[in-house]
């Protein structure tokens, strides 16, 4: 039963992509396209199998940059959120401003961080990295904390709760979806802001590095399989983040689509 | 004797938002008082207050002017206390709690150790037939059941007062009358009192020992209806004469109520016409 739901939603994205993949083989081939212009798939294929130690190694350097800055801003994001909570000016200052912050790429601080560390240093990108995700989480999980349902409340008011009861009773449990949909979108957005960020400076060993070194003439296949390895490397991290999400919501009953807006 | 009151209001008035256009009189000049083990019910019109008047009780909302004394103490000491339970127009169970452990949660923060608080929360659930769903989540469970949970969640430390505000609403005809019966049975086996919103006339009437009728906003108390239906109810009851002559009282009393405010209505209106 499962197996063939997953046959009949998994089947057409893979034979489109499929499909997709020939046209352009065939389009690169008929029309006799340059390799500058753009590569065949089939070369793609060719530069992964002769990159495939540097590619992989690129992919490490750029998803460990991304896991790290992740976890760290998952971190600060839910430490700040309970801060927040319990003092309420400072919530007022402080939300409004990391609703702003999500809605412009504040990546490009990434120059500024180049400036602060060594040439060969991780930290700039990890430090991008991390502010990205805290933010994200910060804003999800204090709304969470603060949504609580008011009947839910009153029933704690009523039993004398003490406001750490509050919290562990109703508050926590109540963001831990919130928490969840913020990692969903926080995930991608690591990637993406780890390997961009590479776009910027400093070491040159990440996948960033690696697209744009290779973008010009000859070496323009390997510059796609760095950009395979990109994809890969995104898609990995918002599939654990997505099932993690969908795990939650299903024991709360809240369907995998997820309750929190 | 105080310790035979569960609950005194005394002079209570309540406006929410005072100063504000939003500004609702919501209750003015009540005085009530509930012996102990008894069955008090709140009648009236939707907005009257009723809830308001509850949530004073429990301590949820702060009077405006007037007291309130529950067991003989003010009210914030007798919730810090947990001298009564409380069950809500809607469930609001925890969806991350199984059933039982939302029977549990009052036992919880009253500090009960875990084996005593699972045997106490599934005796609450056979009371409300739930037994075999004690392991599943709420949102699994259909309205009427997550109401008996509720129900049951309010009545699991024994509270000797009940609040309880349209806790059958939600509920069958039958379920209902079954649920009725047995909130009759614990409350006569445990000399609970009970505060009762409903908006059901033969409700107010099978339950209570007294009907408290309200009048529209702003809420008075316009009538105290005492039921005398004898010490033990039973399903004869609902086809006696005396029950049907109480439901006929208490109507009469509502409509005097509402009859009231429309003639006041014509009297304000006449006085700012001329
Ligand atoms: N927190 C609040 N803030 C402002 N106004 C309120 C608040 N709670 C209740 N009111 C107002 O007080 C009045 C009485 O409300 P209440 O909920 O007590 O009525 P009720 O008798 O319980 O009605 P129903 O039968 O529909 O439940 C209403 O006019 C309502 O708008
Ligand atoms: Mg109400």
């Amino acid at each position: 039963m499962t197996r063939r739901r997953l046959l009949t939603s998994l089947g057409p994205p893979i034979v489109f992509g499929l499909a997709f993949l020939g046209l352009w083989e065939a389009v690169v081939r008929g029309f006799d396209l340059k390799p500058y212009f753009l590569s065949a798939p089939s070369k793609i294929v060719e530069a992964i199998g002769d990159n495939v130690d540097n590619v992989w190694d690129a992919t490490v350097v750029s998803g460990t940059n991304a896991l790290v800055g992740l976890v760290i801003g998952t971190l600060l994001g839910v430490a700040v959120s309970f801060a927040l909570m319990r003092f309420r000016v400072l919530d007022d200052l402080v939300t409004p401003l990391a609703v702003a912050l999500n809605a412009i790429p504040i990546f490009v601080l990434v120059t500024v961080f180049n400036n602060m560390f060594a040439i060969t240093s991780e930290v700039p990108r990890r430090l991008m990295v991390t502010i990205v995700v805290y933010f994200i989480v910060l804003v999800n999980v204090a709304k969470g904390l603060r949504q609580v349902q008011p009947t839910h409340l009153e029933l704690l008011r009523s039993y004398a709760a003490s406001p750490t009861a509050v919290l562990s009773k109703a508050r926590i449990p109540n963001a831990v979806p919130y928490l969840f949909t913020a990692l969903r979108i926080a995930a991608p957005a690591a990637v993406i802001t780890a390997f961009v960020a590479e776009y910027f400076g400093g070491s040159q060993n990440g996948l960033g590095y690696g697209i744009t070194s290779n973008s010009a003439g000859s070496k323009n296949a390997v510059a796609w399989a760095y950009v395979v390895g990109a994809c890969t490397l995104g898609l990995v991290f918002f599939l654990i983040a997505v099932s993690l999400e969908s795990y939650i919501n299903t024991r709360r009953g809240l369907g995998p689509g997820g309750g929190t807006t | 004797m105080s310790e035979h009151r569960a609950v005194v209001v005394d002079g209570v008035s309540k406006v929410f938002n005072r100063g504000t256009p939003r500004q609702v009189e919501a209750l003015v000049d009540i005085d009530l008082t509930v012996g102990g083990g008894e069955f008090v019910s709140l009648i009236g019109p939707s907005g009257c207050g009723k809830s308001t008047l509850l949530r004073l009780v429990a301590n949820l909302i702060e009077p405006s002017t007037g007291e309130v004394l529950v067991a003989g103490k003010d009210a914030p000491r007798a919730r810090l206390d947990q001298e009564y339970g409380m069950a809500f127009q809607q469930a609001g169970l925890f969806d991350w709690r199984s059933v039982a452990r939302n029977v549990e949660l009052p036992l919880e923060l009253k500090g009960w150790d875990g084996s005593r608080r699972r045997r106490r929360a599934l005796e609450m659930l056979q009371l409300v037939k739930l037994t075999d769903f004690a392991d599943h989540k709420p949102w699994q469970l259909s309205g009427g059941m997550q109401q008996r949970v509720a129900i049951a969640r309010a009545l699991a430390a024994h509270p000797r007062l009940l609040l309880m505000d349209e806790p059958f609403g939600a509920l069958d005809e039958m379920t209902r009358e079954h649920m009725q019966a047995e909130l009759l049975r614990i409350c006569a086996e445990t000399e609970t009192s009970v505060v009762f919103v409903t908006h059901s006339i033969p409700e107010a009437v099978y339950l209570s020992d007294r009907v408290v009728v309200m009048s529209p906003r702003p809420g008075r108390i316009t009538e105290i209806i005492d039921v005398d239906l004898g010490p033990s109810r039973t399903v004869e009851t609902r086809e006696d004469a005396s029950y049907f002559k109480k439901i006929t009282e208490v109507r009469e009393a509502l409509r005097a109520g509402e009859d009231d405010r429309e003639t006041e209505a014509v009297v304000a209106e006449e006085r700012s016409s001329r």
